[in-house]
């Protein structure tokens, strides 16, 4: 068996797609100040709702933005949480995935009477979505450090004080930026159903987490990040092929272990924003 | 003063969480008092469900403390339920590889397990203090470890299979097994070392220098370092700690009610003791009665499902809104400040 092919390299640009769709969609939350752990539910949510709209009005179009919608509620919510009520925010995001997984299983019981899993929906392209992808990650490395309102964004995750001085509104920013977070998480949980053709709890399976471990390792920039996930829809792709070989179980082991160990080396250089979790309190004049 | 203020706000924050989940309930088009009343009755009706409340409350009072304990030194663990199954995994398999005296088996089983959870706590631990990798994606990842590497040993094939078709470990010795508090029920003695262990953790925690230190660190990790602590080390004993409580939780859920190592043991018992542990504003003896409230919840789940009343899933939905609510502190203060400055306005224009 060819185990190293094109194919494989085309497999796994299909695979990094929602790790890299998070990945970026944390990169904007965490330059803007805010940790969002709760991608991996704002995904699963994308992923849940994209199914059932599909299901209910039979357009993939229609779920397209359903999931978009749904991850920017709850981008949303997790930033009036961090910025408003300043909750901690690993906390705030932990409690957002919580809350998806249960509703994960609780919908789909009432939508389709199966614990966890939906019927087959209509879908479209995946491939729609991984140009998309390819051109927002072009888009976002030119916005971030090209723009102003790149430069903007920056300021306020390094120096809220700086960015409120100059005239920012700090807690809109963030808020604004968690939104889109939002949105790209959304855009993960529908590639997921387009690519699979139907939803199950178990999809999105820890890749919001491996995102994060791609933004990390990608040192806060789009390109870099990109690439980060990229490899590891590589080591997935890589992983499946190996499941002839040796047992499920271990080759699914991979990506994770492989995320660990690049947290580990990498991480020593990152340029981590200076006011990242930390809420910014105006002061009152 | 400050502790009723403080459950006060936790209680209206329960209540808050409840409300919400009692709107869902109703425009998913499921009756709110049946649920609820089924959720009451399934939890507390008689001494067997008021034992499955108590008997589910056990795993998630130890990855609660598992959580706060990492959480109270300023770092995440959000791997327990990996730790929990590495931690099970083990007490059964020193379960039935071992033959030892009674006391002595279970006891060697407990620690097996205890070590074991902490060995995969030191990992995230290690990674954090000395490479700097954020330890809650690593527990995270060591989590889906954890389970795949238990799954894949019990499963057909795997090198520890002992079931016929069932993926799971063979029984262990009656040696080893954590006998019932109560006969008919699947309610063990792992109820009374839970709370015997939040004494403990409560112990350590606020009486010891160790523990101390380790709160230092979680509140100002610069200070505590000029004030001659060893950041470093008192992150990697938290994790290892962490570990520890989780993976004796797996191992007393083993040996107390499974009686040898299954994949379908918990389910999302991990996950319950990060709501538990934040309910318990990271307090021990709170999170005695957090683990109590989520037992109760998982417990009522099962009677709400079996009344045919709504899914049992509904429950998990009701619990994230709960933390949800839980963990947004200025929530009510707001609303207070709110209040004051609309009263304010009020008396302006009279």
């Amino acid at each position: 068996m060819d185990v190293l092919s094109l194919d494989l390299l085309v497999v796994a640009l299909r695979l990094a797609t929602p790790v890299a769709f998070v990945a970026l969609g944390e990169l904007f939350s965490e330059r803007a100040g805010i940790i969002n752990i709760g991608v991996e539910g704002s995904a699963l949510a994308g992923a849940l709702i994209a199914g059932i709209v599909a299901h209910y009005s039979g357009s993939a179009w229609l779920a397209l933005a359903a999931a978009v919608g749904i991850g920017m509620l709850l981008g949303f919510i997790h930033a009036i949480w961090c910025v408003y009520l300043r909750a901690n925010h690993v906390v705030a995001g932990a409690a957002v995935n919580i809350l998806v997984a249960g509703l994960a299983l609780f919908l789909t019981v009432l939508v389709w009477d199966w614990r966890g899993r939906s019927a087959s929906v209509v879908s479209l392209d995946p491939w729609i979505l991984v140009w998309l992808l390819l051109v927002l990650v072009v888009v976002a490395q030119v916005f971030l450090f090209r723009t102003r309102w790149g430069l903007r964004l920056r300021v306020v995750g390094e120096h809220p004080q700086a960015a409120d001085t100059a005239g920012i509104n700090v807690y809109r920013t963030r808020v604004a930026y968690s939104v889109l977070t939002g949105a790209l998480c959304g855009l993960a949980g529908a590639f997921l159903v387009n690519n699979l053709g139907r939803f199950t709890a178990g999809m999105v399976g820890g890749r919001g987490f491996i995102g994060i471990a791609a933004m990390v390792v990608g040192n806060y920039k789009p390109i870099p990040a990109f690439l980060a996930a990229y490899l590891f829809g590589f080591v997935d792709a890589l992983q499946m092929r190996l499941q002839d070989v040796i047992p499920s179980e271990i080759s699914m082991m991979l990506p994770y272990v492989l995320t660990v160990i690049v947290l580990a080396g990498f991480l020593g250089k990152a340029n981590v924003p200076a006011a990242l979790g930390k809420p910014y309190i105006k002061e009152q004049g | 003063m400050r502790l009723l203020r403080e459950l006060g706000i936790i209680g209206l924050s329960v209540s808050l969480g409840l409300g919400v989940g009692a709107i869902i309930t109703a425009a998913t088009g499921h009756s709110v008092p049946a649920v609820f009343r089924e959720l009451a009755l399934g939890a507390f009706s008689d001494v067997y469900r008021f034992a499955n409340t108590l008997m589910r409350a056990t795993p998630i009072l130890f990855t609660s403390l598992s959580f706060l304990i990492a959480f109270r030194a300023g770092l995440f663990n959000i791997g327990a339920e990996g730790q929990l199954f590495i931690g099970g995994f083990f007490a059964a398999w020193a379960g039935f590889t071992f033959s030892l005296p009674p006391v002595l088996h279970l006891v060697v089983c407990l620690l097996f397990g205890a070590a074991v959870g902490g060995l995969w706590g030191f990992i995230p631990g290690w990674l954090r203090a000395r490479r700097g990798a954020n330890e809650f994606v690593t527990t995270m990842m060591l989590s889906y470890v954890a389970i795949l590497l238990t799954q894949w040993f019990v499963s057909p094939g795997g090198p520890f299979h002992g079931g016929r078709m069932a993926a799971r470990t063979v029984r262990i010795e009656s040696t080893a097994e954590l006998p019932r508090l109560l006969a008919g029920t699947q309610l063990s003695w792992g109820l009374l070392i839970a709370f015997i262990v939040a004494l403990l953790v409560w112990y350590f925690l606020f009486r010891t220098p160790r523990g101390y230190e380790l709160r230092a660190v979680g509140q100002r990790e610069t200070a505590a370092e000029y004030g001659g602590v060893n950041v470093a080390r008192t992150q990697i004993l938290a994790m290892v700690l962490a570990g520890v409580l989780a993976g004796l939780g797996g191992a007393a859920e083993i040996l107390g009610i499974h009686r040898g190592f299954t994949v379908g043991f918990s389910p999302g018992y991990g996950w319950d003791g990060i709501a538990g542990g934040l309910i318990a504003r990271a307090h021990p003896i709170g999170a005695v009665f957090a683990a109590l409230l989520m037992g109760a919840l998982r417990a009522g789940g099962a009677g709400v499902d079996r009344a045919g009343v709504a899914p049992r899933d509904l429950v998990e939905v009701l619990q994230g809104l709960v933390i949800l609510f839980v963990v947004a502190p200025e929530l009510f203060r707001l609303v207070g400040r709110w209040r004051l400055r609309r009263r304010a306005h009020g008396r302006a224009q009279s």
